[in-house]
């Protein structure tokens, strides 16, 4: 048996020479020719599932998707990608993320996501976003397509902007900039101080005042535009003008009820268009308020324990569906750090808890996408949308299955392997293990 | 002798301390030597009285030996109380009875006691006289050294205490409270006014803290006050103010008293005596003395006493209020306990979402606190009362009320305070009763103390009064028509005597509030008679009493003087007292004690049963058996008993599989859950146990259930390259610490390599090592020296019996102890590590050293050396997917655990975290996701390899006939993210069902309801309340260090 194995990793080694030499990432070039995915369960990302379905693509744009028998116009010029029995679904999107801004948690020169002071609204994570993080493949690889770029820290962290993962540059990779002004309400207390021996919550002796400063800021801001004969520009009220016309969010990070309800209200009585509760850990105790007012909640800790011993054993694994149950929006996110390539498997989590599979694929699509204000051209799979599409060897929400084969960034082919997948490679060729024909 | 004293105080301020110091010595001894003659000839008279007459004025011969600047005052003072009802003893209780004392002793105590000439006889008319109660557990007139703010910063190495004293500056044991006592009269004030008479002092600081000092709460001088200087030897889980690197952890605290308990006995047997360690002298001389140990609650008692009980000690602990919640296991310690009546405050629950982040397991306790008293007491458990640990001592007595309506007995409630300190102090013969000879400490209350009305008026403290309430206080209590220049108010007099309140009602609602001050038999009355009118002045009237009539003299608000008189109307009823009385007379209701107490504990614990699986996909991780369809399995006695198709056994509960799949047990390799604490300090820390520290209340024990987890291995944390030995235990949620270890597993260790020992995130760290190559060095150090030890003891070994005589034996150095198990392969390596280099080197260092690495944990650069780690025969314990957190982890990859299992590394998948090990079985699955594993070879990698790499695979790890019963029915396949765990079961035990989890939480929330209700009412009632605010257990990972102290 060793013996055919040697042979064998001879061969293969030859045969590998080829994939040796891809150790790099290009970013894909522009679809060039029209491509016509068949075969394959489609989950169109806004609760539709067509078995045996189709998509197809063209110059970056859907074109048409469908059950099989779908008629795609010219469809002689497609390339055929046959894809039966796998499945199909548009490029995920992850929300709060540090991608691009952080590279190595522990190593301070690595880190750009938390600038000092607080209030930011005018700091950009854009300009901050490198394309060459190693962190942006592994992403990719399990079908993240879309971040959502985030600055962290103080109470109004800065600007976020949603990037597409496969870019030469900042400028290449921004998808759409400047989406929403990140926020985190106070807390009335402060967590303990494990590291002293604290079991209990301190005050938070500030808190009015920081409430009062946020609102003052936001006041300020509303009318900055409509005072005349200004002394000068404001380059942080200048940087809030967009919540006022909608089109910059404004993302609340929040898990506790009552800051969620004093929050949204002063959000509401400034004027802010478009708003969003990240965390949202005391959501369930204020469903009524949260669905009357329409706003959705990121739930960006699926895989965590439950905050209070009373609690359901498995409460954040349920959260999604008792969310849903109650008609809020749930939005589910991979939250801040490296873990959020498990994206899909925090869905995954909230299934197996009872949230409707489609559901769940809506929470990591075109609800993340409504959330960032870019549902007209990104989050299901739907005619004349950009064209984010992957393909995985089976249901991409268990890993079990969860293998993207192909991804698509406006049509372009990308790649999924990057340099976790070649060190698999080569060390699998080091010891003669044969894992090219598996 | 009070004036004496005060000349005596003010001379002695000019004394040298040691001069003063072998005076109260010298006294102190004197009367020690005294007391058991005195008890000997008890029964002679004569020696009686001459001990009496010649010994009992002690506080006076001690002024002796002071200068004296006036002519000789001795005076000698006998008092005589009568028609008393006297607690002779805390169950001896005489009416109509007399006693007599003199010269700050009991002279007699009777019921036909005749008042011999020239006492000073006070007539009590039926009030109580109880022996003053002792506090065994204070710090009272010796300061408290406050322990340096700030962390961080360079780690201080050595001992800062200066002097020949003990290398660690946590070892105090030379201190003694005595030399630093002195008399606080306010402090002493609180203590008398709660009937207490005498306190044990020790010095707060330190793990071994030396000796404390028995002395009273009179004024005198701190000669005349202490009754013995020596008297019990303390310890603590509270390291006080040393900042040095070692010991920071609960573990290592017990660790080092280990240690120095060894070091002392050695110390005895050093013949060269080539140094002086005089911590150690101490420590060995207070060995005889009562030992106390500060506990602080039921865990802690457990852990103290099982340390004790290596080296012959039993301790007296100063417990928590919260030895019910395991009393079985508190009784079973055989330990007398120091008990703090410290009910927490119910939370200000009137907010519902402020409400809901309350703790469940506080709000229980918030209930169960007060029936601490009654199950100690129920079980036949000694303890004495503390007033430590109040945030308000003058609680104390209030508490102690509490506690008696929660089912506490009076009886026991007094012996608590007077014989049980006594006996434990081993002063039962001067103490704790009002016996003759003993030190006339008492109280004079109005009756009952236990009862809420109860006044104390008097406490009597050697023979000296000090007075609390007037036992004398006139009483005016009640309605009196008050005649001002014309006008008539009606006064009304309200409370009890000397805490009497005046007012005067103007109508059904409105009343004016009255100042009045009683001194003597004169009154002083203020008030406004208008209110409203801010102009109107005060009217103030002083008066005394004639008949039931008061008369007086004042002055109006227009400085107009006039005559007054206040004519009695009618007796006031006091309603107050009739309200407490009626509220204490039943017992209150309360809700179950859980095990463990924690929220999803259990009311009763589970059993275990016979329990047949029918039908189920079996997963047996037998390479034999692989995956069996619609197979049966059966358990029994806690073993799987039998595995096939259609079994049948009687009496088995049947629980279908049909669509599910049974597993064994997940086990996580890397753990932290369960722990008090998981990291110490020293670059080598072999000495510490996490064993000792196991937490058995940890939510996170059932949370790991629910995710299918039965056994784990608690680690140590990575801030050292040699760290702590590890716990291995089966999550048998509900039992206690040592009841979770699993009997006879292999020892194992924690080392570590890389950043976390470098103590990279503390940029001014200065602890050796800094960097890879000093690691290594440590490792080698480590083992050599341990060789050498062991040569040292071989030498020493091989000696003659009568050579042994004259020798010194090498000292046992419990770190060496744990290297040398290490090198002669009876404890087993588990390794924290990331990038090959490091990894390769401990396999080298091995190698040099003769034995086999275990495990790398965590290993993320582990698939680049598999090969070398296969030869090596280490094993592997790995995270899925987790990388780029540090810039050790950069070239992690999730395809590490494949490549290790291809190449023949005994391979597990381990969670560092109480989130990650509740799905251990999907982070095995990405094994398939990322590396292509065969389903059954990934999941291998929570079951059989982990059991492995743990010694465990005899008995668990696979579903084969005689191994443990330690299996998980999913509702799915155990490899997909839709599994979920439905029952957990443990040695045939099932520690966890998913419907009954479902049901606990029911009735959690209804539970919860109740006390809220509870807490609302008692908010209502006037009761103190804490804001309402979340608690949280701290979740432990590998590099998380904070100081212990003492909790």
């Amino acid at each position: 048996m060793k013996k055919i194995n040697i042979v064998f990793c001879l061969l293969t080694f030859f045969m590998a020479t080829g994939l040796m030499a891809q150790t790099r990432i290009v970013p894909a070039p522009a679809q060039d020719k029209p491509i016509l995915l068949r075969g394959a369960t489609v989950h169109v990302g806004n609760g539709q599932v067509f078995q045996n379905g189709i998509v197809a693509f063209d110059k970056g744009k859907i074109t048409a998707v469908g059950g099989a028998n779908t008629s795609v116009p010219n469809q002689s010029s497609y390339e055929v990608i046959d894809v039966s029995g796998k499945h199909i679904y548009p490029g995920l999107i992850t929300l709060g993320s540090s991608l691009g801004l952080v590279e190595v948690g522990n190593v301070r020169a690595t880190r750009d996501q938390v600038e000092t002071g607080e209030y930011n609204p005018n700091i950009r994570s854009i300009i901050a976003y490198n394309t060459d993080s190693e962190l942006i493949p592994t992403f990719r690889h399990n079908g993240i397509l879309l971040a959502q770029s985030t600055p962290a820290g103080g109470t109004i962290a800065g600007t976020s902007s949603v990037v597409q993962l496969d870019a030469w540059n900042w400028e290449d990779a921004a998808y759409h900039v400047d989406d929403a002004i990140h926020m985190s309400w106070p807390t009335k207390e402060f967590g303990p101080r494990w590291w002293l021996g604290e079991t209990n919550n301190r005050p938070n002796p500030n808190y009015g005042n920081t409430v009062q400063g946020i609102e003052n800021l936001f006041s300020e801001a509303k009318t900055y535009n409509q005072i005349g004969g200004k002394d000068a520009v404001n380059l942080k009220l200048e940087a809030m003008q967009g919540l006022f016309d909608g089109s910059k969010g404004l993302f609340i990070n929040s898990s506790d009820a009552r800051s969620m309800i004093s929050a949204v209200k002063m959000a509401r009585n400034s004027g802010v268009k478009r708003i969003v509760i990240n965390g949202g850990y005391e959501a369930l105790l204020i469903k009524d308020f949260l669905k009357n007012e329409g706003i959705p909640v990121i739930l960006n800790g699926i895989h965590s324990v439950p905050r209070r011993d009373h609690e359901d054993t498995v409460l954040p694994f349920k959260m999604a569906k008792e969310l849903y149950d109650a008609g809020i929006e749930v939005l589910i996110s991979g939250g801040g750090g490296y873990s959020a390539r498990n994206l899909p498997f925090q869905a995954g989590t909230a299934v197996a808890y009872g949230l409707p599979y489609e559901e769940a694929i809506k929470a990591i699509t075109s609800g993340p996408a409504k959330a960032l204000g870019i549902e007209d051209r990104v989050g299901t799979l739907e005619r004349g949308k950009d064209a984010m599409i992957i393909v995985s060897k089976g249901d991409l929400l268990d890993m079990r299955t969860s293998q993207v084969e192909h991804a698509f960034i406006s049509g372009r082919k990308i790649q999924v392997d990057a340099r976790q997948q070649w060190l698999y490679k080569k060390y699998s060729e080091k010891y003669g293990h044969d894992i090219n024909n598996k | 002798m009070y004036l004496y004293g005060h000349l005596i105080y003010f001379i002695s301020k000019d004394l040298e301390n040691p001069i003063k110091k072998i005076i109260s010595d010298f006294f102190l001894n004197f009367q020690k030597m005294y007391v058991p003659i005195k008890l000997n000839r008890m029964r002679n008279l004569l020696f009686v009285f001459l001990i009496l007459y010649v010994c009992s004025p002690i506080y006076l011969i001690a002024q002796e030996t002071f200068p004296i600047n006036d002519v000789q005052d001795t005076r000698t003072k006998a008092y005589a109380f009568t028609n008393a009802t006297i607690f002779t003893s805390y169950n001896t209780k005489l009416e109509g009875a007399t006693l007599l004392i003199r010269d700050g002793k009991v002279e007699n105590v009777g019921t036909s006691i005749r008042v011999p000439a020239g006492y000073a006889t006070v007539d009590l008319g039926g009030k109580y006289i109880y022996p003053s109660f002792i506090d065994m557990y204070t710090n009272y007139g010796v300061a408290e050294p406050k322990r340096q703010g700030g962390g961080g910063g360079a780690e201080q190495i050595q001992s800062k205490t200066k002097g020949a004293y003990n290398g660690n500056e946590a070892i105090k044991s030379e201190v003694n409270a005595s030399e630093k006592f002195v008399v606080n009269s306010r402090a002493a004030k609180a203590w008398r006014d709660m009937g207490f008479g005498t306190v044990l002092s020790y010095h707060k600081d330190g793990l071994a803290r030396g000796t404390s000092a028995l002395v009273t709460l009179g004024n005198g001088t701190e000669n005349e006050v202490m009754l013995h200087h020596k008297v019990a030897n303390h310890f603590s889980f509270n390291k006080g103010t040393s900042r040095q690197n070692y010991p920071s952890s609960l573990m290592g605290y017990i660790a080092l008293l280990r240690q120095t308990y060894l070091d002392a006995d050695w110390y005895t047997k050093n013949k060269d005596r080539s140094f002086t360690d005089l911590s150690l002298e101490a420590w060995l001389a207070n060995q005889s003395l009562p030992q106390i140990f500060e506990a602080n609650s039921w865990h802690n008692v457990l852990r103290a006493d099982k340390l004790g009980s290596e080296f012959g000690v039993q301790y007296i602990m100063r417990s928590g209020g919260d030895s019910y919640k395991r009393v079985d296991a508190i009784k079973n310690s055989g330990a007398a306990l120091i008990v703090p009546l410290n009910y927490p405050a119910a939370y200000d629950v009137d907010d519902p979402i402020d409400a809901y982040k309350v703790s469940y397991a506080n709000m229980k306790h918030w209930e169960l606190a007060p029936t601490n008293l009654a199950h100690l007491e129920k079980n036949g458990i000694t303890f004495a009362l503390t007033v430590d640990g109040l945030n308000r001592k003058s609680d104390f007595l209030k508490n102690l009320r509490t506690a008696i309506s929660h089912g506490l007995s009076e009886e026991t409630a007094l012996k608590a305070l007077t014989e049980t300190p006594a006996n434990l102090l081993k002063m039962s013969d001067v103490l704790g009763k009002l016996d003759k000879g003993m030190v006339a400490n008492f109280v004079i209350t109005s009756g009952n103390i236990f009862e809420s009305d109860a006044t104390i008026y008097e406490n009597w403290i050697q023979g000296q009064k000090y007075q609390i309430n007037d036992m004398d206080a006139m009483d005016l209590s009640g309605k009196y028509i008050l005649a001002v220049n014309g006008e008539n108010y009606d006064l009304e007099i309200s409370g009890k005597p000397g805490r009497q309140k005046a007012k005067i009602v103007l109508n059904d609602t409105t009343d004016i509030s009255v100042k009045m001050s009683l001194s003597d038999d004169m009154l002083t009355l203020n008030f406004k008679p208008n209110p409203k009118d801010k102009k109107s002045g005060m009217v103030s009237l002083t008066g005394w009493l004639a008949g039931e009539n008061i008369n007086g003299r004042g002055q109006l608000g227009n400085g107009q003087w006039t005559d007054f008189v206040a004519t009695f109307s009618e007796k006031k009823e006091d309603k107050s007292d009739r309200m407490s009385r009626k509220g204490g007379d039943s017992k209150p209701e309360v809700g179950d004690i859980l095990y463990p107490f924690s929220a999803y504990g259990n009311k009763t614990l589970p059993e275990q049963e016979k329990i047949l699986v029918k039908n189920a996909t079996v997963w047996t991780m037998e390479d034999d058996t692989k995956i069996l369809e619609n197979t049966d399995v059966l358990l029994e006695n806690g073993k799987i008993a039998r595995i096939g198709k259609n079994l049948r056994a009687r009496d088995a509960r049947v629980i279908d599989g049909t669509g599910k799949h049974l597993t064994p047990g997940i086990i996580d390799e890397h753990s932290h859950v369960a722990a008090a604490g998981i990291n110490d300090r020293a670059a080598n820390s072999s000495m510490v146990r996490i064993g000792d520290v196991i937490n058995s209340e940890h939510q996170g024990i059932y949370r790991a259930l629910s995710g299918g987890v039965t056994a784990i291995q608690i680690l140590h944390g990575s801030a050292n390259p040699i760290g702590g030995q590890s716990a291995l235990i089966k999550l048998r949620w509900g039992q206690t610490p040592e009841k979770l270890k699993i009997e006879n597993a292999d020892g194992y260790i924690k080392f570590a390599l890389g950043e976390n020992v470098k103590r990279t995130s503390n940029p001014s760290s200065i602890r050796f090592p800094q960097t890879r190559m000093g690691v290594e060095q440590v490792f080698v150090d480590a083992f050599q020296s341990a060789r050498d030890y062991e040569k040292k003891w071989q030498t020493y070994n091989a000696l003659s019996a009568s050579e042994k005589e004259n020798a010194t034996p090498p000292r046992k150095d419990l770190a060496m102890e744990t290297m040398l198990e290490i090198l002669n392969k009876e404890r087993f390596i588990s390794c924290h590590s990331y990038v090959q280099s490091e990894i390769n080197m401990l396999m080298k260092v091995a190698e040099q050293f003769d034995f086999r690495v275990n495990t790398f944990t965590h290993i993320l650069e582990g698939y680049k050396v598999a090969d070398k780690m296969r030869e090596h025969g280490v094993g592997a314990s790995t995270f899925s997917d987790w990388w780029s957190y540090k810039w050790e982890v950069r070239y992690a990859i999730p395809y590490n655990s494949a490549i290790m299992m291809r190449e023949g590394v005994v391979t597990a998948i381990n969670s560092d975290s109480g989130e990650l090990m509740r799905r251990l079985n999907q982070e095995a699955a990405k094994g398939v996701k990322y590396g292509d594993l065969d389903p059954f070879e990934a999941l291998k990698m929570a079951t059989i390899n982990p059991a492995k790499l743990l010694h465990l695979d005899d008995q668990t790890g696979s579903i084969k006939v005689g191994k443990d019963a330690d299996v998980v029915l999913w509702s799915d396949n155990p490899l997909s993210i839709y599994a979920r765990a439905e029952k957990t079961i443990v040695d045939g035990t099932v520690y966890f069902d998913m419907d009954k989890d479902q049901q606990m939480k029911k009735e959690i929330e209804q539970d919860r309801a109740r006390l809220i209700a509870k807490m609302r009412s008692a908010k209502a009632g006037g009761s103190r309340t804490r804001p309402a605010s979340a608690s949280y257990y701290h979740e432990w990972e590998c590099d998380h260090v904070h100081v212990y102290q003492g909790h």
